[in-house]
């Protein structure tokens, strides 16, 4: 799957989240930028993308995931 | 053991184990007063003196050592015994 | 009235704590320290980490007097350890920590340590002597957005502040990458004071990450 198809299913995701529908994802984007991405919506938003690219991730991958960027790559080894 | 050893051995230890060659052992020098000695090197440091002078330390003794007066007074008592 | 209750650590608590020190100590990691660094697996380390909270040390993290604990529905549900470094002539809680780990995880695990510990020097960081020191801060997945965070914030000060009337700052020693942790902070007016790079790759094997920061709130008194 290309990066680019990843990253357009992934906004809409991100903006139901976090209640966002200006919300740009870049690469460098984390927890650090988005005021409400606290640890609660973040296990709701792993479920949703989880949800929306039928995977699953593995806890060695959600380790692994510092940003948007660390994400796309993984979602990305999955297919 | 003679005192003078105690101190000459210990401070051989902590010169190795708190990288510096240059540490004189006083009786009221303390950690904070040692650049290298946080909590790794102090680990280090105590194994060493087990080691070398053949002594085990109870915990409670080893929140007693404040300097190191405290502690070649410590280790006198115990290589003692 | 909340269904929470925040109370002091009991001996009863120990078990509990240490899975807090344990997933406090991870992060976002899988890494634990006490593992790492002592060649130990994690069910050794929680049984070390009984024995010494069971010691009932004074002033450091290791100290079961360090800790408050929250209770819903009878469980304990979170944990947060912190104390005054130095209060009252207490050694250094480095010191005190160290002779903790000395004396319960034995020679062989120190011997280890021995060929580790230059992996991990550079990201060990001296506490400021008569500020609170917090350490661990850990509440259950359930118990998230509860806003449990402030009244615990609140009640470690308010303790802090008990024992030590002049208390002027609070600091606290994390992982880079725990951003959850360091979002909470900075929403409790705590800021980025000073940061510690290793130098050391090598580091990623035995912590959860290479960089930490020290993060500071002061009083006005």
């Amino acid at each position: 799957m290309e990066k680019e198809e990843i990253v357009n299913r992934l906004t809409p995701v991100f903006r139901k989240v976090f209640s966002d529908n200006s919300l740009v994802i870049t690469d460098e984007l984390s927890a650090l930028d988005v005021e409400n991405w606290d640890s609660l919506s973040h296990m709701l938003l792993i479920s949703e993308v989880e949800n929306e690219f039928y995977i699953k991730f593995k806890l060695k991958d959600l380790k692994k995931m510092a940003n948007v960027g660390d994400m796309v790559a993984i979602i990305s080894s999955k297919f | 053991m003679e005192r003078t050893l105690i101190t000459e051995k210990l401070a051989a230890i902590f010169r190795n184990v708190f990288n510096d060659d240059a540490i004189i052992l006083r009786d009221d020098l303390t950690a904070n007063e040692v650049a290298n000695w946080d909590s790794l090197t102090h680990m280090l440091m105590i194994g060493e003196v087990e080691k070398v002078f053949s002594v085990r330390f109870k915990l409670k003794e080893l929140g007693k050592l404040e300097n190191v007066k405290n502690l070649v007074d410590l280790i006198e008592q115990k290589v003692k015994s | 009235m909340s269904e929470y209750l925040i109370r002091k650590a009991i001996v009863n608590d120990i078990p509990f704590l240490a899975d807090v020190v344990i997933a406090s100590e991870k992060g976002m990691s899988d890494r634990l320290s006490f593992a790492t660094l002592f060649n130990k697996t994690e069910a050794e380390v929680k049984d070390l980490i009984m024995l010494m909270l069971e010691e009932e040390t004074e002033g450091c993290e290791l100290s079961l007097s360090s800790f408050i604990i929250t209770e819903f529905e009878g469980r304990p549900i979170s944990g947060s350890g912190a104390w005054i470094e130095g209060l009252n002539g207490a050694l250094p809680s480095k010191i005190l920590k160290s002779n903790l780990i000395s004396y319960t995880f034995g020679e062989k695990s120190v011997r280890y340590l021995r060929t580790k510990a230059h992996i991990v020097q550079d990201v060990l960081i001296e506490r400021e002597p008569m500020t609170l020191q917090l350490e661990y801060f850990h509440i259950l997945n359930e118990h998230l957005g509860k806003g449990l965070d402030a009244d615990l914030m609140h009640r470690i000060e308010e303790n802090a502040r008990a024992q030590y009337p002049g208390l002027g700052k609070v600091q606290c020693q994390i992982f880079k990458n725990s951003v959850f942790s360091i979002k909470i902070l900075l929403r409790h007016g705590f800021r980025i004071a000073k940061s510690y790079k290793s130098a050391d790759e090598e580091i990623f094997d035995y912590l959860p990450y290479n960089e930490k920061l020290v993060m500071e709130k002061e009083f006005k008194n």
